[in-house]
Parts: C-alpha cells; sequence; structure tokens
C-alpha cells in the first residue's frame, strides 16, 4: 500500500488540527479553510486545497460548537475531501467530504463523552494533592482522544481508499437507529453538568433566580447577555432591598 | 499568609491557559480540566498548606464552560486577584460561575459569529479564486488578534481585579460574592435549557368531530408539552440527574444512566 507515508502525514496533521482548536487556538487549524490548504501543500495539489477548502468553509461558515454542541466534522472532510480530489476531481473530494464530516459527528459525541476518564483521574489526583501527575495527564494525555479520534479516521481512509468511507456511510444509512441513539445521547449528556452545577450553588435557598432565567429564556427567548444583564438587575435590587442604600 | 504572586506565576498560568485550555473537555464538567490546570501554579502558592491545597485543586475542577478567546482569560484574570487577596472558595466558584454564561454569549457572537465569519468569508472568496493567500490572510487575522486579546483581557482583569478589593473592604467581597451567585444562579436556569436537548417525535392520533364530520389528525407529543412547559424534557432530565446526585449516586452511574436512557430512547425513536 502506497498511501502509507501519506495517510501518516496527514493523520499527523488532523491531530494538529485538533490540537490547535483545543488549545492554543493560533491558527483555527480546524476550519475547512486552513484544513484544507494545508493538506493541499501536503498532497502537493495546492489548487484542489483551496477549491475543497474554500467551498466547504463557505458551507460551515456560521457552524461553530456553542456550548459544545455538536457539529458536522468539516476539518476531517476537507483533508480526505482534498486528498481524494487531488488531481483535478474535485466532485469525487466533495462527494466524498460531506459524508465524511457527517460520518464524524457520532466520533465527536464518542470522544467528548470519552473525555471525562480525564476529569476523574483529575478528583483522584486533586484528593492526594499530586499536582505532578496531573500535569503530567494534561500535556500527554489530555488531548489524545479527540486528537485520536480524528486522526485514526483520517488515516484509514487514506490508506484503505474511499470504498471504506462509502461502506461505512452505506452502514450508517442502512441502520439510521444508531446516529439517532447517538444524537440523543449527546444532547441529553450535559445535563449532568448543570446538575452537578446545582449541587454547589444555593438552589434550594434561591429558588426564585433560577426561575426568573428560566422564564426568560423559555417564554421571551433572551439571550444569554440579556439573562444575564437582567439577572444582575434583580440582584443588585434583592440587595438593594437587604442592605440597604449605603454601597450596592 | 500566603506568598506574593510573581509576574512569572501570571506568566505560567497564561500560557498553561493557552497551551491546554479545552483539552479534555467532557460532557460532565466541560473545561473542568482545562481550568483547573491554568489556575493550578496560582492556587499552589496561595494555599501552601497541603490540605488547603487539595481542597482548592479540586474545588476549581468543578464544571466550567465559557468561550475560549473571550470569556475565559478574562475570569482566570480576575480569579487570580482573588485568589491573591484571600478570598473563600464561594467567592472565586461565584465569579466563575456568575461570569462564564454571560461570557459564553458575549464571546460566541463576537468570536464565532462576527469576527470568524467576516475574515473566513473573504478567506474562502480568495481561495475559491485560486489564491493561496486566502487561508494565510484568515490564519494571520486569527494569529495576532486572538493573542492580543487573550493576554489584554486576562492582564486587564488581574490588574482590576486587585484594585476592585483594595478599594472595597472585606464586607464587600462577601456582597459580591452573593451578587455573582445569585447573577450565576440567574444566567443557569437560561444556560441549561439552552444547551440541554431532548425532544419526542412521538405522536398519536385522534378523533375529533368537526360540523359533524369525523376527522383522524395526528398529534404531536413535542408540541403539547411544550404548550404546558417549554423545554419540559431537558429541564427534566437536568433535575433527574440533580435528585440522583443528592440521593447519593456518582456521576459515572448518572453518565452510564444517561447514555442508556438517551441511547436506547433515540434507537427506538421514542426520542429524537
Amino acid at each position: 500500500m502506497g498511501n502509507f507515508g501519506t495517510a501518516l502525514i496527514l493523520a499527523i496533521w488532523a491531530y494538529l488540527c485538533v490540537f490547535d482548536m483545543l488549545g492554543p487556538t493560533f491558527i483555527l487549524a480546524y476550519r475547512p479553510l486552513i484544513a484544507g490548504f494545508v493538506t493541499g501543500l501536503i498532497v502537493g495539489d495546492i489548487q484542489t486545497g483551496l477549491l475543497i477548502g474554500g467551498t466547504l468553509e463557505l458551507m460551515a461558515l456560521g457552524v461553530y460548537t456553542y456550548g459544545g454542541a455538536t457539529v458536522p466534522d468539516f476539518t476531517v472532510g476537507a483533508i480526505l475531501g482534498t486528498f481524494f480530489g487531488k488531481g483535478g476531481n474535485f466532485e469525487t473530494g466533495i462527494a466524498l467530504a460531506i459524508p465524511a464530516a457527517l460520518l464524524l459527528t457520532q466520533v465527536d459525541v464518542l470522544n467528548r463523552f470519552l473525555n471525562f476518564i480525564f476529569v476523574h483521574r483529575a478528583d483522584r489526583y486533586a484528593e492526594e494533592g499530586n499536582d505532578k501527575a496531573f500535569d503530567s495527564m494534561m500535556v500527554i494525555f489530555s488531548h489524545m482522544i479527540w486528537g485520536l479520534s480524528r486522526a485514526l479516521p483520517v488515516f484509514l481512509a487514506v490508506a484503505f481508499g474511499e470504498g471504506l468511507v462509502n461502506s461505512l456511510t452505506a452502514f450508517f444509512n442502512a441502520n439510521p437507529w444508531i446516529n439517532k441513539g447517538i444524537a440523543v445521547t449527546g444532547g441529553i449528556l450535559p445535563a449532568l453538568g448543570f446538575a452537578m452545577l446545582l449541587k454547589i450553588m444555593p438552589v434550594e435557598k434561591y429558588p426564585a433566580f433560577l426561575l426568573i432565567g428560566f422564564a426568560l429564556f423559555a417564554y421571551m427567548k433572551v439571550p444569554l447577555v440579556g439573562i444575564a444583564l437582567i439577572g444582575l438587575a434583580f440582584a443588585l435590587v434583592f440587595q438593594y432591598l437587604k442592605y440597604g442604600k449605603k454601597e450596592a | 499568609m500566603a506568598e506574593k504572586l510573581t509576574r512569572a506565576d501570571l506568566m505560567k498560568s497564561f500560557w498553561r491557559y493557552i497551551f491546554l485550555f479545552q483539552c479534555g473537555w467532557n460532557y460532565e464538567r466541560m473545561q473542568s480540566v482545562g481550568y483547573a490546570y491554568a489556575i493550578l501554579p496560582i492556587i499552589k502558592k496561595t494555599h501552601p498548606d497541603p490540605d488547603d491545597f487539595k481542597e482548592a485543586f479540586l474545588t476549581n475542577l468543578n464544571f466550567f464552560n465559557t468561550n475560549p478567546v473571550v470569556g475565559a482569560p478574562l475570569i482566570i484574570g480576575a480569579h487570580i486577584a482573588l485568589e491573591e487577596a484571600g478570598a473563600s472558595y464561594e467567592t472565586t466558584e461565584g465569579l466563575k460561575v456568575g461570569l462564564m454564561g454571560p461570557l459564553a454569549g458575549i464571546g460566541d457572537t463576537v468570536v464565532w459569529a462576527l469576527y470568524n465569519s467576516i475574515i473566513f468569508s473573504i478567506g474562502a472568496s480568495m481561495a475559491l479564486a485560486g489564491n493561496a493567500f486566502g487561508p494565510v490572510l484568515a490564519a494571520i487575522l486569527v494569529f495576532f488578534p486572538y493573542l492580543a486579546v487573550r493576554y489584554w483581557q486576562f492582564m486587564w482583569a488581574y490588574e482590576q481585579g486587585s484594585n476592585l478589593i483594595h478599594a472595597f473592604g472585606s464586607g464587600a467581597i462577601e456582597k459580591i460574592t452573593e451578587l455573582a451567585t445569585l447573577v450565576g444562579l440567574i444566567v443557569v436556569g437560561g444556560f441549561a435549557p439552552s444547551i440541554v436537548r431532548l425532544t419526542t417525535p412521538l405522536a398519536y392520533n385522534a378523533q375529533t368531530t368537526i360540523n359533524g364530520e369525523v376527522a383522524q389528525t395526528s398529534v404531536a407529543i413535542q408540541a403539547q408539552l411544550d404548550a404546558i412547559l417549554p423545554y419540559m424534557l431537558p429541564v427534566l432530565t437536568t433535575f433527574v440527574c440533580y435528585w440522583l446526585l443528592k440521593k447519593g449516586w456518582s456521576p459515572v452511574k448518572v453518565i452510564l444512566a444517561l447514555v442508556v436512557v438517551g441511547f436506547l430512547g433515540g434507537a427506538l425513536g421514542i426520542f429524537g
């Protein structure tokens, strides 16, 4: 298999894109425009990289993971699309990039879930007061599940060709219940995070404030910044009534 | 008393934030480990007693999520100032919880929706015209402004935080804590239903008689739930989790329950 070298380099590039997104955010390498362009440089076809990256970028312009929501993975889409579209096969590239991006959506839920391992190890290190072990975990492992969840599919697809992507897509299309199950799971898992947050806040002492926030969002569709401002006003009035005029 | 913080401590915290802030992001506590990693060298200095340090370490592993570019550095900077002033956990956690929601809203709008959309649509249209400078320009317009805006927020919040604490007495800190907690509760009340997603596609057939004619209509259960209480299912899910945690369930057990219910519910078409 002559593609192993390229497969490895592109897998490393996919990993770096993920790392840049999670950490430094130096060049937003996960944006399809950047991911596709650099892939074009790697495979020696800059024009295809620009075309695939630019096309996917315009499709994904407003697509960001607000609050940890899962969106199609146009990063992997741009990398695979550029690889399979090189040498003037733009149509093939795009036709492959989009199902690849959608396939990876499921993987994203999985890696965001599996990462709970780190937070539980961290709890243990904290109880031991072992900040050195925590630091090593962060530096060496904390980006690994996420990074490999993109690097491995890129490696396999480039090494074993488009047949793999197509048959996987066909499998998931034939079994839509898998996607549905994963999508619902991804939607409700953040409930635990909020529950843990509520547990450390004085919910039972001040339930009214929780209700105000909920009503503002659910019935009046107030954006979060608006909720925060109204919340600040309520809290200031509360303190004004509690402590009197002097000092807020 | 705790040691005084130096500029080197600040920079250490800043670079730790820059390099690994969202690594380890997970559904359970989101940016929690990244936050702890950034603040750790600071709390190690402000909590010299080993048992104190353990407690501070654990406290900073609580749920945290905000915009990583506009928001997070501001909160870390202000938190460092509070740490230096010897603030309590209630104060520092109140600051984090109170600011993370609103700043996520501001940051996501300004950074993702506005700034990025502009520079990336310019970059993409140049790329489509075959101009390799398109992606390069977009990358440059990310690199310098992002780094500058993160550094500036971090330092500004640290300096303002110290001034704030010095300007008021210690009584003010309690009031600020209470204020931040109350704002935090209101924000969480709106934040939770905006992020937790759960709907049902189920429907049932109902017979209605209109003008003597019997008509079959399909009634969507979701629409009826929305009429009773919008976001009822996400709210219920969150409260069931809260109740299970209060009952002493470990978070891992709750996660497993959510995975089973979510996957089966989605696969069987009850939810989705």
